[in-house]
């Protein structure tokens, strides 16, 4: 069997995690680090270099080196505009467009890059498995984990990663909820958990009640660009001044400040630019950062509708959990000491690792009931969104809104889907604008058009519809607001040269539609027969025409799933069902035409 | 013929098999049931349309039926069987979410009773009758204050005259949220001895009116606080 693996896909550090005889354990080198830093280099030669070894590439071509990639996963060019100039990498993209960043000659999406710190993570996964005498050691199938506040975009954009790096996704879960599968392993835990995870780049805050091996997530909030880079940034702005500078030169002022801060979690000083620098000095500056994390606290505790002192268990999570202002400041919102027993860097992979193998084994000892983190809705009449589905609802979660046409005859209507919780359009994210077809023509207002969203449990949006006067299903083109579309997906798939089969799916899925749709008419036809009500009674079997007519409904119901092989089975239901009466119908043609009359005379 | 149809109101697509309106389950193949149209929130938690639920009842059938068809457990099954667990499970949520709300609660049942309101515009635009003379003299003390503030008049000269017509309207809330839970229980009463008809629909009658006149007071008391928290 191929190996599942459960990984944390950091903004400083990834790492990968398995499940061994029923316990999560972290994967490591040959020196014993679980730590692959997410940073991606390409050299002057195009070799891609990945890890510890571009991280040190940054001293010396930092131009082709990248890092800190997941800010800009699922962004727009003017979202990351006024942090670009922060990075040594090149940073562009179209206007409108999903954010490009060039290393060398070539130009990369964000998904491009995380794809390859995946790639570097599964080949030391299969390297361990292969040295521990696995048989089969490829690893092809993974939980990855994202901030529980990260939006569709950045979640769809995560997934695609894992695509173009060889690797199916079997799910998309958060990391403060990874970590509270980690903690929790023991089932005897029960009561309210909040999970406080302040990583590289951002922040998330969870809310949970665990109950019967039941993880559920109440409310959860936090902010996709706060972590440990804005007080790297902060203290770099702070050494280098307004004094001129290479690219180099700002990546070694980089890992002096990122030093000073690792040292003053253990100690009262340390020097930094030649200076000493003291940990009441790194606190005030750091203040207004840490602070910057108690508004979303208190927001999803309102949200779950409790207080601080109701909260059993606080969790730390994130590397940058480690600074004592950030621990005390935790302890003071809480009233209580928080947990952190376990590695804040390694926790998350672990619950991944675990979620893994509950989709695998389809152990039942855990569940995991996450929600999501941003309310949907759809553009109204004056650039108001009218919300769909809720923040902090539970998921799986779906929802829908009815539709109608302005003028007479009008096919199409254009949908703007949003996440966010302001009034407005803009002050919300913008996901995908659909454009709904086929409407059929009538009178302005008479369409009735039914958008169902539905929310999977990776908390990424899929949409159908369907007019319900003619029970029309609509076609809908998604062209999403700052991701890729399939096609670059599977392009970069191949260009990554990973081995695609090519993808028959499409064409079949659209094959077994019309043979059910053939099928569906010649029964129509039968029962419309002229001789059928005497065939009805002199024929069939009791309940025959109730069966082929309860066969048929069915038929037509799964009819436009995307899902072949139940669309197959109603078919051949339904060509079983009529097979009776088609030999009837049959053999009365042939009676008729013998005795020189037409059916249609009798 | 017809007797039958009522009594299996599903049909298995695995087996082809009825199953009562309210299973999860075919009883005869044990595969999980695509989710159909019919049926309602509290059937589907195996509860009587009743407006007092325990809740810690409620929790432990959310989480007793998440643990029966979650996507997660149905990674391995058929494409259609897998379909099922994601409609099932958000149903499910949904239902969950919306019995948990006590407001919420009442609001479905009216709309599944045919009590529902037309709609969020016309529920806060008409104003109640019970209400006229509390919405009058608001309006009126709210023109005053504005009047006050753009003539200059500093915040704790007006702020003080808000804060005293929010009281009235803050008593006449506690007054209906009793209303409502008397409502409630009797409402609970009548499903319990299974009442006719013309009792329910009196009943229900009484609670859309509370629940509009409650909604419009949410409204009064939300424009007073965005009035307060003017500078």
């Amino acid at each position: 069997m191929s190996k599942v693996v459960g990984i944390d896909l950091g903004t400083t550090n990834s790492l990968v995690a398995y499940v061994k005889d029923g316990a999560p354990v972290v994967i490591r080198d040959g020196s014993g680090d679980a730590l692959v830093p997410s940073v991606v280099s390409v050299a002057g030669d195009g070799a891609v270099v990945v890890g510890r070894a571009a991280e040190r590439r940054l001293l010396t071509d930092a131009k082709r080196t990248a890092y800190s990639v997941k800010r800009f996963m699922g962004k727009g060019r003017e979202d990351v505009r006024h942090e670009a100039e922060h990075f040594p990498f090149r940073v562009s993209g179209e206007a409108g467009g999903v954010v490009r960043i060039g290393l060398g000659e070539r130009e990369y999406t964000p998904p491009e890059i995380s794809a390859f710190v995946l790639r570097e993570l599964k080949r030391r996964a299969e390297e361990f498995f292969a040295a521990q005498g696995e048989v089969d050691n490829e690893v092809d199938r993974a939980v990855i984990t994202v901030p529980a506040y990260f939006n569709d975009a950045q979640r769809t954009a995560t997934r695609d990663a894992g695509r173009i790096a060889g690797l199916e996704v079997l799910r998309i879960i958060n990391e403060p909820t990874a970590a509270s599968l980690a903690y929790g392993l023991d089932k005897r835990h029960t009561g309210l958990i909040a999970v406080y995870d302040l990583g590289g780049g951002t922040f998330d805050i969870s809310i949970l009640r665990v109950e019967d091996g039941v993880f559920q997530v109440l409310a959860t909030n936090g902010d996709t660009h706060l972590g440990g880079d804005d007080i790297d940034v902060l203290l770099m702005d702070t050494v280098l001044g307004d004094r001129a500078r290479t690219a180099e030169d700002v990546q070694a002022v980089r890992q002096a400040v990122i030093q000073a801060k690792w040292d003053l979690s253990d100690r009262d000083e340390t020097t930094l630019n030649g200076r000493r620098f003291t940990r009441a000095e790194f606190e005030a500056l750091i203040a207004p950062i840490v602070e910057r994390t108690v508004g979303p606290v208190r927001q999803a505790l309102a949200d779950a509708g409790l207080e601080p002192p109701q909260i059993d268990e606080v969790v730390l999570v994130g590397g940058s959990t480690r600074i004592p202002l950030v621990r005390r400041r935790v302890e003071e919102i809480f009233g209580k000491k928080p947990h952190s027993e376990l590695n804040p860097d390694e926790v998350v992979a672990l619950g991944a690792a675990v979620q893994a193998d509950i989709l695998v084994t389809g152990n039942r000892e855990m569940l995991l009931l996450d929600v999501t983190p941003l309310s949907l809705g759809i553009e109204t009449i004056g650039g108001v969104v009218s919300k769909i589905i809720l923040r902090n609802s539970t998921i799986p979660a779906s929802g829908s809104e009815m539709f109608t046409t302005a003028v007479d005859n009008q096919t199409a209507v254009d949908i703007h889907v949003l996440q966010g919780e302001r009034e407005l359009v803009a002050d919300n994210r913008s996901l995908a604008r659909f454009k709904l077809r086929g409407i059929p023509p009538m009178p302005a207002g008479m369409a009735r058009v039914q958008v169902q969203f539905q929310i999977d449990a990776n908390g990424i949006l899929s949409v159908t519809a369907r007019e319900l006067r003619t029970d029309v299903e609509q076609t809908i083109e998604v062209k999403p607001s700052y991701g890729l579309t399939d096609e670059e997906v599977e392009r970069m798939l191949l260009d990554s040269f990973e081995h695609a089969e090519a993808d028959f799916a499409a064409r079949l899925l659209i094959e077994a539609r019309n043979e059910a749709e053939a099928v569906i008419q010649a029964t129509e036809k039968s029962l419309r027969h002229p001789e059928f009500p005497a065939i009805d009674t002199e024929e069939l079997a009791p309940g025959e025409r109730q069966k082929i007519e309860s066969v048929m409904a069915g038929l037509r119901m799964v009819l436009n799933s995307t899902d072949r092989e139940t669309i197959q089975k109603w078919t051949h239901a339904l060509n079983d069902a009529t097979q009776h009466l088609a030999e009837v119908i049959m053999n009365r043609t042939v009676r008729a035409a013998l005795s020189g009359k037409s059916v249609d005379d009798v | 013929m017809s007797s039958s149809t009522t009594a299996t109101l599903q049909v298995c697509r695995e087996c082809g098999a009825g199953a009562p309106l309210d299973a999860h389950f075919c009883p005869q193949c044990t595969k999980i049931l695509p989710l159909g149209r019919q049926g309602d929130y509290f059937g589907f938690l195996g509860l009587p349309r009743k407006l007092n639920i325990d809740g810690a009842d409620l929790e432990r059938r959310f989480r007793e039926l998440s643990r029966r068809f979650h996507p997660d457990y149905f990674y391995n099954a058929s494409p259609a069987e897998r379909r099922a667990s994601l409609e099932r499970s958000s149903y499910l949520n949904d239902a969950y979410r919306t019995l948990k709300n006590p407001a919420a609660r009442v609001d479905y049942l009216l709309e599944l009773e045919g009590f529902g309101a037309k709609g969020p515009q016309e529920a806060s635009k008409a104003v109640p009758p019970a209400l006229l003379e509390e919405v009058f003299a608001l309006n009126e003390e709210l023109d005053e204050v504005r009047e006050a503030r753009e003539g200059g008049a500093p915040a704790d000269a007006w702020k003080p005259r808000l804060e005293r017509a929010r009281a009235p309207i803050e008593a006449k809330r506690a007054e209906h949220e009793a209303d409502l839970g008397e409502l409630s229980a009797r409402w609970d009463a009548l499903v319990e001895r299974g009442a006719a008809d013309s009792e329910r629909r009196a009943v229900l009658e009484s609670l859309r009116n509370r629940i509009l006149e409650r909604n419009y007071i949410n409204n009064l008391l939300a424009t007073i606080a965005r009035e307060l928290d003017r500078p």
